[in-house]
């Protein structure tokens, strides 16, 4: 016969105090409220976001006063109206806007066959390599991927290299507005992938297989089947590569040779160079303003992708 | 603005400077048994400086023999001098103790901190009285910054690129045989009041005119510069993706010493001529406030500014300097009132108020 500490062994002791511990601080009654106290974090992450974003709007609401270099104590909208009167906002803003609009078109149509192939190859091997080309570039920074586009792309880099190979002289590729969208559409092109791959794995192969026995051509089953069942994945795809291309820094300063700014770097240089805060911080405002825009426009046209989270699922 | 130029090692001349700065410190009566007497030594200072030959001229000149002999450490913060603004102005409106003790900044950016009331005055430095009028800051009450050298903006061209002979007007910039193969700073900085000149405006007009320097610069724009800061204009040069830039002399030199095929003139227009300083904070506690200020005491002797400037290869102001070889009656290295004849200097005051307008304007045709 088992002593009473033999069958009752002290570990299990430990989990009933744990247990009833737990209990007394969160009661079972208490247990629907558990998805929302995980929620708490999250929340209060969302709620440090919003109290900066209140404050960048005080912020912007006052001048820089030169003589003291302090902000003016009287509230004003004089930035806003300097920013929309001024060309020089006008084109940074059309420029980061169109870049952005780019970008994400370009990511989408290279992202997509090269996830389809990820996806869908029976070799291991290609899945593999395609896995590990993907991820590579997450390993190396924007900033030093664009750097490396500088000697393959400079004057005296691999590229003009092989341009002369073939008898033709140097040819400016860097410091112009293709040059920025192409190191964006590199930069860019895996966090396409990557959302897009597995709103692509989750469409059942044997549908095309079904349309082909059909008689459907490769086109039309691309065009009826896999398209629109890729939807969510290329609206959360474009979703991501808009909004990143949109505020990114890097590219633009680096590879577009001081004359390509988008709106991260008009910000930079308010907050940085000319130590005007409320400036810096109405176009912070604006550019926030003119993503939250433009995601809502895709929303509208397209709904909400892979971020609808199940919610059009019958 | 960036000041980066390539890292080269200055052991001898550290170790020299070192030794020959310890001597200053004695003949000044600046010994450790001096010290005796001194607040509390806090464990270090920190210094915000320029990276590269910047920080290693400073260390050899200053913060090494400092340390020497006060033992206290010396830690540069290479955060840019932009960048470290913000923060020093929260830290002081917040009450805070400053993210550091010395600010090595342009005399314009220090202007801005001056006015906003962020420094210290450093009117009782004793070496002041042994500096030239270039150390005191124009148009500010006392000392809340102490201007430690000048440069010039410079026409650094690659020779190869110009057989005949150095260029002599910033008129070259638009030969179209440079088209996409000159370089400025991206906020126009050092080329705003020679541009001015090259407009066929006058000086005299600035700020209240200043349409002929934007009609040159539109024309410059024609050409393709390209715009980047200090560390850009290396790699172009080295690259051979430019021929000419205006550049700060210290980076031009830097970038010929990493041999690189450089030289530099100061164009008929003129070069601008601008100085940097030092400033302490406001809300450093009392010893460290007393340490810093012994710190830019030193920056002020001849024996530091020897060594300092001798990295720089800028000149100083403190009379005593000896030039670097090389840079005696070089147009970049101004010490005689006729040296300054071709060199442009706005007053500070001007500068504060139009700088950001001057950047807005750059940036607009530049941008266009």
């Amino acid at each position: 016969m088992q002593t009473s500490k033999q069958a009752y062994p002290f570990r299990w002791r430990v989990m009933d105090a744990v247990e009833n511990t737990a209990s007394a601080v969160w009661p079972s009654r208490f247990s629907r409220g558990l998805p929302y106290l995980m929620l708490l974090p999250a929340a209060l992450l969302v709620l440090l976001l919003v109290i900066g974003m209140i404050q960048i709007a005080e912020s912007s609401a006052h001048r820089l006063d030169r003589s003291t270099f302090l902000p003016s104590e009287d509230y004003t909208g004089a930035n806003y109206s300097q920013i929309f009167s001024t060309g020089l906002y006008w084109t940074v803003l059309w420029r980061s806007l169109l870049g952005s609009v780019v970008v994400t078109a370009l990511c989408l149509v290279f992202a997509f066959p090269y996830s389809y192939l990820m996806v869908r190859t029976s070799s291991p091997l290609l899945r593999k390599f395609l896995l590990i080309a993907l991820f590579l570039p997450f390993f190396i920074g924007q900033v030093v991927r664009a750097y490396g586009w500088l000697i393959i792309l400079g004057n005296q880099g691999v590229a003009n290299g092989l341009l002369g190979l073939v008898g033709i002289e140097p040819v400016r590729l860097l410091y112009n507005y293709p040059a920025v969208l192409f190191g964006l559409v590199q930069y860019m092109l895996p966090f396409a992938v990557l959302m897009l791959a597995p709103a692509l794995a989750a469409i059942p192969e044997e549908l095309e297989s079904a349309a082909n026995s059909l008689g459907a051509s490769w086109w039309r089953t691309f065009t009826h089947i896999v398209l629109p069942l890729a939807k969510p994945g290329l609206v959360g795809a474009g979703l991501v590569v808009l909004t990143l291309s949109l505020t990114d820094f890097a590219m633009p300063a680096i590879l577009g040779g001081g004359s390509q700014d988008f709106i991260a770097n008009a910000i930079y240089d308010q907050f940085f160079r000319t130590s005007d805060q409320g400036m810096g911080a109405a176009l912070t405002l604006i550019l926030v303003g003119i993503g939250s825009l433009a995601v809502g426009l895709v929303f509208t046209l397209f709904g909400a992708g892979t971020l609808a989270m199940g919610r059009d699922r019958k | 603005m960036t000041k980066t130029t390539s890292i080269l090692a200055l052991t001898r001349r550290r170790f020299l400077g070192g030794a020959a700065a310890l001597s200053g410190l004695a003949a000044t009566g600046w010994t450790g048994k001096a010290f005796a007497q001194e607040p509390e030594k806090p464990a270090e200072i920190i210094v915000r400086a320029w990276g590269g030959s910047w920080v290693a001229a400073l260390q050899a000149g200053v913060s090494d023999p400092f340390t020497a002999a006060t033992g206290i450490a010396v830690r540069h913060d290479l955060t840019e001098d932009n960048e470290i603004q913000p923060k020093v102005w929260a830290a002081v409106a917040q009450g805070r103790v400053p993210p550091i003790h010395i600010n090595w900044d342009t005399t314009t950016n220090a202007t801005k901190s001056a006015l906003r009331g962020v420094t210290e005055d450093l009117s009782d430095l004793p070496n002041l009285a042994n500096t030239t009028e270039l150390a005191k800051p124009v148009g500010l009450e006392g000392y809340p910054i102490v201007n430690t050298y000048g440069y010039v903006y410079v026409l650094a061209y690659r020779p190869s690129a110009f057989p005949d002979g150095a260029p002599t007007s910033l008129q070259v910039l638009l030969d179209p045989k440079f088209k996409g193969r000159i370089a400025l700073y991206n906020d126009g900085i050092g080329f705003h009041f020679p541009a001015q000149v090259a407009g066929g405006g006058s000086l005299e007009d600035i700020p209240g005119n200043m349409e002929p320097a934007w009609e040159f610069i539109r024309k410059v724009k024609a050409q393709e510069p390209l715009l980047g800061e200090d560390p850009d204009f290396t790699t172009w040069f080295q690259n051979g993706e430019i021929d000419l830039a205006v550049t700060i002399s210290t980076n031009a030199r830097e970038a010929m010493k990493n041999g690189i095929d450089l030289a530099w003139t100061v164009p008929e227009e003129g070069s601008k001529f601008e100085t940097d300083g030092l400033w302490i904070p406001k809300g450093l506690p009392a010893n460290e406030l007393y340490w810093a200020k012994q710190y830019i005491n030193f920056a002020l002797t001849v024996e530091a500014q020897q060594v300092w400037l001798d990295g720089l290869g800028l000149p100083g102001v403190v009379p005593g300097v000896t030039p670097p070889e090389g840079l005696a009656g070089d147009p970049s290295y101004p010490t005689e009132p006729a040296d300054f004849e071709r060199l442009i200097r706005v007053p500070t005051a001007v500068q504060v108020e139009h700088e950001s307008d001057w950047f807005g304007q750059f940036k607009a045709i530049m941008q266009g």
